[in-house]
């Protein structure tokens, strides 16, 4: 089985614990305007694309569970592999068939996910440390910002919070999207109504590290005046905490 | 009396601070002229002699006949400033790369001595005629000849063999001088070998020539105690006292082990001067804990006489004497780890000297200790200082037990210059014997053996390599094929000639070094090219153009497969330098590089390791044993390549070379994860010759909050994925240097070196041995900068 990957890399502590390897997953069911990694939205590999702008490949799972075993000794500080995308689930059947290979062999997992497969649940088992990206807590508003609705992704959330041990919650903030005091106290009203004991909650605040990956594939870059405050972020802070949540900045 | 109840710590410390100032102010070296001279005197006063004692009685009289002093700074006596020349070029400013000449003048030591009232044009010039007419230099001329224009271009190069060693002196620190004569003699007696007899002769001569050089020293102490008051008066008479008892005499305690250290070291580099470069010590903590242990000395006091002991290592204005290496841990054969008190004293010696030389390596294992990676912190994270270079014993045990070491002897290997692994005491290993240039002969091969910088015939053209002139794009597939064919033929020439080169220097005899080498056991000199008189002998061969190679033949494959019909494109721009066709060199550029854990690329590189070190493995030195393949290029990636065209990869004509088994500067920009996973797939089991790797690494990705925190992050980050292994795969990674530090820093440091250096000294690692960054030649030290090579070793 294969898994096609358009970026791999080391990165310490900012996608799961310690110094990890990192395969971002080719193809994404959202469009979110503000991603920073646009050429991984395509699901399939197009015959015609410039390899230097898609230079995804088909990896063997067998061949990155090789790869992941080879760097057990950089894997320090509690390191290990971290799935992301894209959107790893896209590629659900093959990931679940890596997960499995990584954990028989004794390493560390992460995946950082939108959250919306109906089986996410299946994977919780054989993965480490779960990271899920929870864009809007209002359906037709995160159907509007990322082309799908969010019903199955609060679903998900709910199940993670009560049967997976290691959690953190990803909230991008983006101007004039999800970032007013009301969205604040509206993702907290919501995350209050559960056991939230095993995780922990991150914002994100824009960026525009895509911009120019958005240039180069050719498509429009649709964000304007995303950027948020240190204020901003400081408040939707307080309002977690207010709320018994606990919030980290990785 | 002891030295420390003369000094405090304090204040011996201090002293060998002055006596380094001392040293650096020393602008002419001109006893290696006057040993010169007595040697050219003994030649027809001992001519009738045979060769080993010619050579014994020629050391006793150069020890009496040139001049000694002590100064009054040293707390011991003894220096090596007369076996050396202010000759070594990298540390010379008048340097060029370009200066490369193919030939190893034995006589053109003579260009660094400047005339004056005493040493008179004249006199130079009598002694240099008289050399050039020694047997040593006819054959020698030999060695160049059946070498022909290769050398010339560096498709290879051949050298004699001097220095490189790591003498044993363990038994003559506790048996003295008197107790290896006193086995010479029973030797002498019981042996029927009549040539054996004769050595064991010249090996006592020798070695009584350290006994007479203390006596001239204590002399010398006696001397100057009239003149000399209070502390200092009182330690020239605990000098004379000791040079009258070692090294005749076992040592008995730290101070006499050191005393008679470096008089034995002393003559082994006088009886080869000049320049001996690259005598190693080996692991000195191991060496004198026996001693330290005598008298319970603590760390402070043992590292004050430590500083004496490094001190004496540097000769002259720019510490002339290179590649000088010490060691400290490593393990046991059963894995137990080897570090002891004097580890960590050797360690503070070291930090707070930070001189240029000796040149510190530290072995590690699985089992060192974390206070060791602790200590180490001071030295990677301090600016300017000097930086250990790391040795994997888990991995090399393997390496030399592969290559027939018993597992006994396993523990003592040391380094004898940069990183060539060599047996303490048993292992000659013709380190530098011979350097292969993999980049130049792929280049004569693309060009039907015709160089393209200067047009001369040097290889085998098309047809003998299978070729077809005609075809472009069969040349092109077939290139490795033709490549690996003359390969072949180059290194069956080179072997050739550097086994010629051995024996030149075979006419030169060694038999105080191989005192110390198992001649006691073998009665046979160690450079005797007839018999063997080293438990282990081998020559090295160090290759160059590794990644160069590999990442030219992915990109041909690329290539061919991408653009059909353009071979001869290809081809001619090689030949032309890419003048007319950047566009092509772009595309070639952008072809996968080794360094970036791409497979085919990182496979290919293994693919060319293996293959060279099977040819290297079909042919015999001149004792009929292997050349030992080591990957190191010790600033010839520089002039080497200066002598290679362009090459597929998309480098340019007369571009550096990748060093050792690096990638090529620039080309891994993935990080230090991915280039150690690319790394990893070499073949390091068959580098019995050793190998040499790089590592520049930006201090900013270490957030340790005190200096021993970073050495514990540098063994997480850097050390651990580097050289951790399962033990059941085959031997992975075993050497590496690196340099703390960015390139802007060192510019800074070039442009206002008052303000960061202010000492004047600003140590940094180049290849094996440490320099005096503000010492180097311009181009090298450009060289430093650019093979930080940041983007290659990023940390996230």
């Amino acid at each position: 089985m294969q898994l096609n990957v358009f970026r791999k890399g080391f990165n310490y502590s900012q996608d799961g614990p310690g110094h990890r390897l990192v395969y971002h997953l080719q193809g994404c069911n959202m469009a979110c305007g503000w991603c920073s990694n646009p050429e991984g939205l395509a699901k399939g590999a197009d015959p015609d694309r410039d390899p230097g702008l898609f230079p995804a490949l088909a990896w063997e799972v067998e061949a990155m569970a090789r790869e992941a075993r080879q760097c057990l000794p950089l894997f320090y500080d509690g390191g290990g592999v971290t799935l992301t995308g894209g959107e790893a689930t896209v590629q659900f059947e093959a990931v679940k068939m890596l997960l499995r290979r990584l954990k028989d062999d004794g390493i560390h997992t992460a995946m950082e996910t939108n959250a919306s497969h109906p089986k996410l649940q299946h994977l919780f088992p054989l993965i480490d440390y779960l990271i899920l990206d929870f864009k809007h807590y209002d359906d037709s508003k995160h159907k509007a910002a990322t082309g799908i609705g969010n019903a199955g992704i609060k679903e998900n959330i709910q199940k993670a919070l009560a049967l997976h041990g290691n959690l953190l919650v990803r909230i991008p903030l983006i101007g004039g999207i999800n970032d007013s005091e009301f969205d604040a106290t509206q993702f907290a009203a919501w995350f209050g109504r559960f056991h939230t004991g095993h995780a922990a909650f991150e914002f994100l605040p824009y960026h525009e590290y895509g911009r120019r990956m958005w240039e180069r594939i050719g498509r429009p870059y649709r964000i304007e005046n995303g950027f948020v405050d240190g204020q901003t972020v400081a408040a939707f802070a307080a309002i977690f905490k207010a709320n018994g949540l606990e919030v980290i900045h990785t | 009396m002891d030295i420390h109840s003369i000094y405090t710590n304090g204040e011996i410390g201090q002293l060998a601070q002055e006596r380094f100032q001392e040293e650096r102010r020393i602008q002419r070296l001109d006893g290696w002229f006057l040993v010169k001279e007595i040697r050219r005197a003994c030649d027809l006063k001992y001519r009738a002699l045979p060769s080993e004692i010619r050579a014994a009685e020629t050391v006793r009289d150069i020890v009496v006949g040139i001049p000694l002093s002590i100064s009054g700074k040293a707390i011991f006596a003894g220096s090596q400033d007369d076996a050396f020349a202010r000759s070594y070029a990298l540390i010379n400013p008048a340097f060029k790369v370009s200066a490369f000449t193919g030939y190893c003048d034995p006589t053109a030591v003579f260009e660094a001595i400047e005339p004056d009232e005493v040493f008179t044009r004249a006199r130079i010039d009598a002694l240099r005629e008289y050399e050039k007419t020694l047997p040593f230099i006819e054959k020698l001329n030999q060695a160049y000849a059946l070498a022909g224009d290769s050398t010339e271009e560096a498709v290879f190069f051949v050298e004699q063999v001097t220095g490189h060693l790591i003498p044993d002196f363990k038994p003559v620190l506790a048996q003295g001088v008197s107790g290896l004569i006193a086995t010479l003699d029973e030797q002498r007696e019981t042996s029927s070998d009549r040539s054996k007899r004769t050595c064991y002769e010249a090996m006592k001569i020798a070695l009584n020539s350290v006994v007479l050089l203390a006596g001239r020293y204590a002399a010398c102490a006696h001397e100057q105690q009239a003149s000399a008051q209070g502390k200092h008066k009182e330690s020239l008479i605990l000098l004379e006292a000791t040079l009258k008892w070692v090294p005749n005499h076992p040592a008995r305690n730290l101070y006499e082990a050191i005393q008679a250290f470096l008089l034995l070291w002393q003559v082994m580099c006088l009886e080869q001067a000049p320049n001996p470069f690259a005598f190693s010590v080996g692991n000195a903590d191991r060496l004198f804990e026996p001693y330290r242990q005598m008298r319970g000395s603590s760390r402070a006091a043992s590292a004050a006489l430590f500083k004496h002991f490094l001190t004496f290592f540097n000769v002259g204005d720019r510490s002339w004497a290179i590649s000088q290496n010490v060691m400290v841990g490593g393990k046991a054969l059963d894995g137990t780890d080897l570090t002891n008190p004097c580890s960590h004293a050797l360690l503070d010696a070291f930090f707070e000297m930070n001189l240029p030389q000796p040149i510190l390596s530290v072995k590690l294992h699985r089992n060192t200790p974390v206070a060791l990676y602790q200590e180490m912190g001071r030295f990677f994270f301090s600016p300017g200082v000097l930086t250990p270079s790391l040795f994997n014993d888990d991995s090399l045990f393997k390496v030399l037990a592969k290559a027939g070491i018993e597992p006994d002897d396993l523990e003592q290997y040391a380094i004898a210059g940069c990183q060539e692994p060599l047996i303490a005491g048993k292992d000659n290993g013709n380190t530098t014997n011979s350097w292969l240039n993999l980049a130049k002969i792929l280049e004569l091969t693309l060009h039907d053996g015709v160089s393209a910088i200067t047009g001369k015939k040097l290889g085998l053209d098309y047809r003998a390599l299978g070729l077809e002139p005609d075809q472009p794009a069969r040349i092109l597939s077939g290139i490795r094929a033709a490549f690996y064919r003359q390969v072949e033929h180059f290194v069956a020439t080179m072997a050739r000639a550097a086994n010629e080169a051995s024996r030149a220097i075979a006419l030169w005899p060694v038999p105080f070094l191989s005192s110390f080498m198992g001649g006691l056991d073998s009665g046979i000199d160690l450079r005797d090219s007839e018999r063997q008189g080293t438990r282990y002998n081998g020559s090295g061969c160090l290759i160059h153009g590794l990644s160069i190679v590999a990442d030219s033949f992915i990109a041909i494959d690329r290539f061919l497969e991408d653009r059909p019909g353009q071979s001869e494109r290809l081809l001619e721009a090689l030949k032309t330098n890419f003048r007319d066709d950047e566009e092509l060199r772009n595309y070639l550029r952008s072809c996968p590089k080794f360094g970036n854990n791409l497979q085919p690329v990182d496979l290919e590189a293994r693919t060319v390791a293996l293959r060279i070190h099977g040819i290297l493995a079909g042919q015999r030195n001149y004792l009929g044993n292997r050349f030992r393949p080591d990957w190191s290029t010790p600033s010839t990636h520089l002039l080497y390549g200066y002598w290679v065209g362009a090459t597929p990869d998309g480098r340019q004509a007369r571009e550096m070379l990748g060093y050792g088994l690096d990638p090529l500067f620039g080309e891994a920009q993935a990080g230090l994860g991915f280039r150690v996973l690319s790394a990893a797939n070499l073949p390091y089991g068959g580098m019995s010759g050793g190998y040499a790797s790089h590592f520049g690494v930006n201090p900013q990705h270490f957030r340790g909050a005190t200096l021993a925190e970073k050495g514990v992050e540098f063994r997480s980050k850097v050390v651990a994925p580097l050289f951790t292994r399962d033990p059941q795969e085959e031997p992975g990674p075993f050497y590496l240097y690196v340099n703390v530090t960015t390139p802007g820093t060192l510019r800074k440091v070039l442009a206002q070196p008052e303000r960061y250096a202010p000492s004047g000294i600003y140590i940094m690692r180049i290849h094996g041995t440490f320099v005096n960054f503000l010492d180097l030649s311009p181009e090298i030290q450009e060289d430093i900068i650019k093979r930080l090579d940041p983007e290659s070793t990023s940390i996230p």
